[in-house]
């Protein structure tokens, strides 16, 4: 190193900063993390309102689809005994038939 | 002295592992005179040099996981406050422009006392075009070598050669002319 890069060297020597500096980078920090912890929980909270929201509606939705699907059910089977009175109705006319007319034959 | 003093911390700081990175408050009291030094040779300004330099340590906090070792904290505290103090004196460049053939000179030109010819030098230092004044401050200040000066500023090695040389040029120059023959050797 020469005599002007010492000279340099001695110019550019490192200097402190204010005796508190330490403290309140430290404070600033600390507020950062209040800050930054306050906002996690804020969209921690969002975010199990939401999934609460979300079980609710799919919840709902099932219960629908569940009672939905029954009162088909119970509208088939409705339909299934109407049809099978009619097909009694009809067989009992078939058979009263046949016998009057085995009875005219007699 | 320093020069050992220097290269005996840097083996320390290589020999510690990530187990050995220290807690926050240590790192910024470790190291604010670094940062603080760097904002200041290139603010000039107490409160902007101070200012810059809690940034840089906020900076820090919110990255402190991604620190890997003491002197990968070293290295990015420089890096950091380096990059954030270009940035500083390019706006306030802006604001008030000033360049080394417009600083003032000192008045009393014979026999000078060798705090005035720090404090010129660091006027000369302030007032060189930002890449030379980043490496000037990085070599000469922190003594860092070509090679960790080319990786916190992004250069080549040979750049950072030439830009040393061209600002040493320009100084002693500038502090031959205006202090005396002898003085810029």
């Amino acid at each position: 190193m020469t005599p002007f890069e010492e000279e340099l060297r001695q110019a550019l020597k490192r200097r402190e900063p204010a005796a508190d500096f330490t403290a309140r980078v430290m404070a600033r920090a600390a507020a950062e993390d209040a800050k930054r912890n306050s906002g996690f929980w804020f969209s921690w909270r969002l975010g199990l309102a939401t999934a609460a929201v979300a079980v609710l509606t799919l919840s709902g939705g099932v219960a629908y689809k569940q009672h939905e699907r029954s009162l088909k059910g119970m509208a088939a089977k409705r339909q299934l005994l109407i049809a099978m009175r009619i097909t009694g109705t009809k067989l009992q006319l078939v058979q009263e038939r046949v016998k009057e007319s085995e009875q005219e034959a007699q | 002295m320093t020069a050992l003093l220097a290269a005996t911390r840097s083996i320390a700081v290589a020999r510690d592992g990530p187990s050995a990175l220290p807690a926050f408050a240590t790192a910024v009291e470790t190291h604010k005179a670094m940062v603080y030094s760097i904002a200041w040779q290139f603010l000039r300004d107490r409160i902007a040099a101070d200012e810059l330099a809690q940034d840089v340590f906020l900076q820090l906090h919110k990255s402190w996981s991604r620190i890997e070792s003491p002197a990968h904290l070293t290295f990015w505290l420089r890096k950091v406050a380096t990059h954030r103090a270009i940035d500083a004196a390019r706006k306030r460049k802006a604001q008030a422009e000033s360049s080394l053939e417009e600083t003032d000179e000192p008045t009393v030109l014979e026999r000078v006392h060798d705090s005035f010819l720090s404090s010129y030098l660091q006027r000369m230092v302030a007032s060189l075009p930002e890449k030379q004044r980043s490496v000037i401050v990085l070599r000469y200040q922190e003594e860092m070598e070509l090679e960790e000066i080319a990786k916190v500023l992004d250069m080549k090695v040979s750049t950072v050669k030439t830009q040393i040389s061209r600002a040493l040029d320009l100084l002693r120059g500038k502090v031959s002319r205006r202090l005396g023959k002898g003085t810029g050797q």
